[in-house]
């Protein structure tokens, strides 16, 4: 699920230059560590939805916390779809 | 002739330009693809991603005259800025399909004058111009306007890339060939080009910016003399001084 997680992040924010290897699971998405912005967030949030069928609603839920890192976006997914 | 309404002289201190066709390019930059700018080497690579090939010309061509952390006051001017973008957004939505976030932030008229704002870090006042029939002339008026206001040097970026084939062109003079970008230094005096803007009686129909662009380039390029240029379906001279 995080390799998973890591090869939609690569392909649908066009890091080309990044493999899965390089991402940490438990390093920071945003800002520090990969240095994605909130543009990329919203692309991730859409590509979530589509692939697995989770929508994370940006009103009710702490967004900064679901995609902390890989490993808690992929734990949020896993928890929303069962 | 009817005699010109003088309305402003100034200096080009230094300008760049890329364009896709060969023939209008500096022979400089001639090792390069022909049809995709190289994007300067100091900008973030999560940055370059979000360069189209028009923002690449646009940035290729800004380079050129401008050093990182040089900010300067800025006018853009674009006929049809990203126009494809919002044309494969509007064809997104007729096949049922979600938005992209992103392409929708980079395809509105100043997404690359934003762009640009975070490369350079430039917080300096930056317009973007739609000119429409009026062509390249409101940029330099913009400008013109921000260096009377005290603006020490204000940098003029004009850019065009060809329209989808979707859109009908005829039988207006409204697209150009090849995509081009041209960035200019202007200033009230200086060591520069020394350059006078007119305004003439309208005659006739030359075209939109991607029409006048080129032709632009062209009168820069043939040095000194005093050649003029006149785009007289649009009201607006331009002669060296």
């Amino acid at each position: 699920m995080e390799n998973e997680l890591k090869q939609l992040i690569i392909e649908t924010l066009d890091l080309e230059d990044i493999g899965i290897d390089d991402i940490d699971s438990g390093a920071a998405l945003f800002n520090e560590g990969l240095g994605l912005d909130s543009i990329d967030a919203l692309e991730l949030g859409l590509a979530i939805r589509k692939k697995y069928n989770v929508k994370i609603n940006a009103e009710k839920e702490d967004v900064a916390k679901i995609f902390a890192s890989v490993s808690a976006l992929a734990n949020y997914i896993q928890s929303a779809r069962t | 002739m009817p005699s010109a309404l003088k309305v402003a002289d100034f200096v080009l201190n230094d300008w760049g330009v890329w364009a896709s066709d060969s023939e209008s390019r500096e022979t400089s930059c001639m090792h390069s693809s022909p049809n995709l700018a190289e994007i300067p080497g100091f900008i973030p690579k999560l940055q370059q991603r979000r360069l189209s090939p028009l923002a690449r010309a646009v940035f290729n061509a800004i380079d050129r005259c401008i050093k990182p952390g040089e900010n300067l006051p800025t006018v853009f001017s674009s006929a049809h800025g990203e126009v494809g973008k919002a044309l494969a957004m509007l064809e997104t939505i007729r096949d049922g399909e979600e938005l992209s976030p992103t392409a929708f932030s980079l395809s509105v008229h100043n997404a690359i004058a934003g762009l640009y704002s975070i490369a350079y870090r430039n917080q300096q006042e930056i317009t973007v111009i739609a000119p429409g029939g009026e062509a390249i002339g409101p940029a330099f008026a913009e400008a013109l306007g921000m260096l009377q206001e005290g603006a020490a040097e204000v940098l003029v970026v004009l850019y065009d890339e060809p329209i989808a084939g979707f859109y009908p062109v005829a039988p207006f003079a409204l697209n150009g060939e090849f995509t081009c970008a041209l960035a200019m230094r202007l200033a009230l005096a200086g060591k520069g080009m020394p350059l006078r803007l007119s305004r003439v009686p309208k005659n006739g129909d030359a075209g939109e910016q991607p029409v006048q662009l080129p032709l632009f380039v062209d009168f820069l390029r043939r040095g000194d003399g005093g050649a003029a240029v006149d785009f007289w379906g649009r009201g607006w001279r331009w002669e060296k001084i």
